[in-house]
């Protein structure tokens, strides 16, 4: 029977051939819409790990979330030197990241910090940041890059860059008199942090004439071989006493040592009465963020559901038009025998078999794009999308489509049926 | 009785949704091995009289058997199941399906009849060989027998409906106007054929024309309008 139906549906093969298209297609764009929704989630789960307490000025959570960790929008808002001052003093802080944004190397993200950032930041599942080439900073001339960033600005350890100010690409001011030398290049992480180009927090005081070096200011000579180097700057990490390298910061992260704190701290950084600060839970306002934009998910999934809806129409069309020339052949077989049943069997079988073929031309579409554009979609936005296998919820996803299609198929068959007992053997064409 | 292939009685049938009666027959046989020709002016109910034999339509009042069985008790697919195995049809035109070869719509033949092919495997001949053989005797070289149906001629087209039915020596050959689109010459060879055929595995043939020019060839010519009470009111 099965074979009778792929010789008929060979003998259609213009219209056989279009309908299978569309179901692949609509095919391919739902389970695209669904890969990208469940990667996203996942990419967007792994950018930060094991920083209990994201800290800035008085802003919106989802602000102060997308501007600290996705490097996206810009916080109007700073919080002081003080108050981070404040914040390492809380009690079972065990370390502390100072974030000073806005700045940018031909629109990448300049982050200005401190070494602290590679030693205890996390990303994915508690993965620390690694060096593929040089190291961390330790002079305020130094600079550090993402991986991705360095290979967009095909930068080097030893080659020098100039920091704008302002986070466009084309900036109106260049601090062209204080460049920063690439010591170090980060591995790949997947994650925003790949985009990023980081700093020491005096290097940025310096490039916005916020902080004088010591030797400049002409205090305290206790560096010792630090003079020797002429030009070298020497990064401190003792600031208590000094001026602070910069006025403002943008965001703090914390890590604690006992995370169940966290919930107690923030409310207590949120009441803080020296200055107004909002204290975010990374992992809490991720998901709530993932939240915000399901609505925006649900609507692309309604969409592409729809489109799947009209490639299975495009069916249903293309096997209803096709019966009324069909009735001769439909009559042959009840002239040989075939029953009523097996005419209803041959068009769902029909129906089957195009959509099967449509799923797997699909599928195959999608690991196609997969394989060619993954490489280019992270290059440029950063977003990691794997070919892996077909998840369970895939899976479902194709069923449900061949559930629909068989369904929709008992229409024609239905009349094929009726036909072949009202026609009988006597076609009238 | 014993030899009857076909026998009808007080058969009554009108189809549905229509007043008047189409077909009301109170005798009819057809002998084994008998070839019947039935005659009747277009529209008078040969092609129903004949779906009704073939089992595709149900006569409410009246008693068909074909082959043994009566047909009011069957079953559909008792029904679909003894088309299959006893009855070998052909039509008109348009017998073949056209994406199929020559050979492939011959051996259709026995896609629903077991029997039929019990019968091929009683003489120890493949379903293949013997619809080559078939086809052969037909006329259709070898290489016309692998053609696409739809690139044959009407004429060869013909040729293979009638190996389909054949095929499997099945007890009733029905022919519903199977010469109506070939030409003169062609007819005369194609019924000189399906006659050889037919005497060569005993069927039955009821052939259906109205043609009165073939009345001849025929062991008896059944005129439909005299054994059809519901006739008259067919003529306007
Ligand atoms: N499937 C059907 N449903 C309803 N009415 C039908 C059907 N088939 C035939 N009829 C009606 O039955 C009548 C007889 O038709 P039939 O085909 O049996 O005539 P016929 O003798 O075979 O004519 P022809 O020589 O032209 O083939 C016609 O009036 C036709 O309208
Ligand atoms: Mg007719």
């Amino acid at each position: 029977m099965f074979k009778l139906a792929l010789a008929s549906l060979w003998n259609r093969k213009a219209s056989a051939i279009l309908t299978v298209l569309a179901i692949a297609i609509s095919v391919m764009l739902l389970l695209g819409v669904e890969r990208i929704r469940v990667q996203a989630q996942e990419n967007f789960a792994n950018t930060i790990s094991g920083t209990d307490i994201i800290v800035g000025g008085r802003t919106g959570s989802t602000q102060l979330l997308l501007a600290s960790v996705f490097h996206i929008g810009s916080l109007n808002q700073t919080l002081s030197w003080q108050s981070y001052e404040y914040l390492q003093t809380l009690p079972r802080v065990s370390w502390t990241i100072p974030m000073a944004m806005g700045d940018s190397v031909r629109g990448l993200p300049v982050v200005a910090t401190t070494a602290d950032l590679f030693s205890h930041f996390k990303y994915g599942n508690r993965q620390p940041l690694r060096f593929a080439e040089g190291q961390a900073f330790a002079q305020l001339d130094h600079a550090v890059m993402g991986a991705e960033a360095a290979t967009k600005l095909g930068l080097q350890v030893g080659d020098e860059l100039t920091v704008s100010h302002g986070a466009g690409g084309v900036s109106f001011s260049d601090h062209d008199d204080h460049p920063f030398r690439v010591q170090g290049i980060l591995q790949a992480t997947g994650t925003p942090v790949d985009q990023a180009i980081y700093i020491p927090l005096e290097g940025l005081g310096l490039v916005h004439g916020e902080y004088v070096h010591e030797e400049e200011h002409g205090e305290e000579h206790d560096h010792g071989d630090d003079h020797e180097h002429g030009h070298d700057h020497a990064v401190h990490h003792d600031h208590a006493k000094q001026a602070p390298p910069v006025y403002t910061l943008s965001a703090v992260l914390i890590g604690l040592e006992i995370k169940p704190l966290a919930l107690r701290l923030q409310r207590q950084i949120n009441t803080y009465t020296g200055e107004p600060l909002t204290a975010i839970l990374p992992g809490f306002a991720l998901q709530e963020f993932w939240r915000s934009l399901q609505l925006f998910d649900r609507a692309l999934l309604a969409i592409s559901s729809l489109v799947v809806a009209t490639g299975l129409l495009v069916m249903l069309t293309t096997l209803l038009a096709s019966l009324r020339e069909r009735r001769r052949e439909i009559a042959v077989l009840r002239s040989i025998g075939a029953g009523p049943v097996t005419i209803f069997t041959l068009l769902v079988s029909e129906a089957l078999l195009l959509t099967i073929m449509g799923i797997a031309v699909g599928v195959g579409m999608l690991y196609g794009l997969l394989f060619g554009f993954a490489e280019p979609i992270q290059m440029s936005i950063g977003f990691q999308l794997r070919a892996s296998l077909l998840s369970p919820t895939e899976w479902t996803i194709m069923g449900s489509v061949l559930i629909a299609a068989i369904s929709l198929s008992l229409i024609p068959a239905w009349r094929a049926y009726r036909n072949a007992l009202a026609d009988g053997l006597t076609v009238k064409l | 009785m014993s030899n009857a292939c076909v026998t009808l009685n007080q058969l009554k049938f009108s189809w549905p949704g229509a007043q008047r009666l189409q077909l009301d027959i109170p005798q009819l046989q057809i002998d084994t091995g008998e070839r019947v020709l039935l005659r009747g002016p277009s529209g008078s109910g040969k092609s129903t009289l004949l779906s009704l034999l073939a089992g595709i339509h149900k006569s409410k009042p009246g008693q068909i058997n074909v082959h043994g069985h009566d047909l009011g008790k069957l079953s559909q697919r008792q029904l679909d199941r003894l088309r299959a195995n006893e009855i070998g049809y052909i039509f008109q035109q348009f017998n073949l399906l056209p994406y199929l070869t020559a050979v492939g719509n011959v051996e259709l033949a026995v896609k629903f009849a077991p029997a039929r092919r019990a019968r091929l495997a009683q003489r120890g001949v493949s379903v293949r060989a013997a619809a080559q053989q078939l086809l052969q005797h037909l006329g259709l070289d070898h290489n016309s027998q692998q053609q696409l149906a739809q690139h044959l001629s009407v004429g060869q087209q013909q040729r293979v409906a009638a190996a389909r039915a054949l095929l499997g020596a099945p007890a009733l050959i029905i022919a519903d106007e199977p010469t109506s689109a070939l030409d003169e010459a062609h007819r005369d060879n194609f019924l000189k054929l399906l006659f050889q055929e037919c005497d060569a595995q005993q069927s039955t043939l009821l052939f259906v024309t109205h043609d009165a020019t073939l009345a001849p060839y025929f062991s008896r010519v059944v005129e439909l309008e005299q054994l059809n009470q519901a006739a008259e009111s067919t003529h306007v």
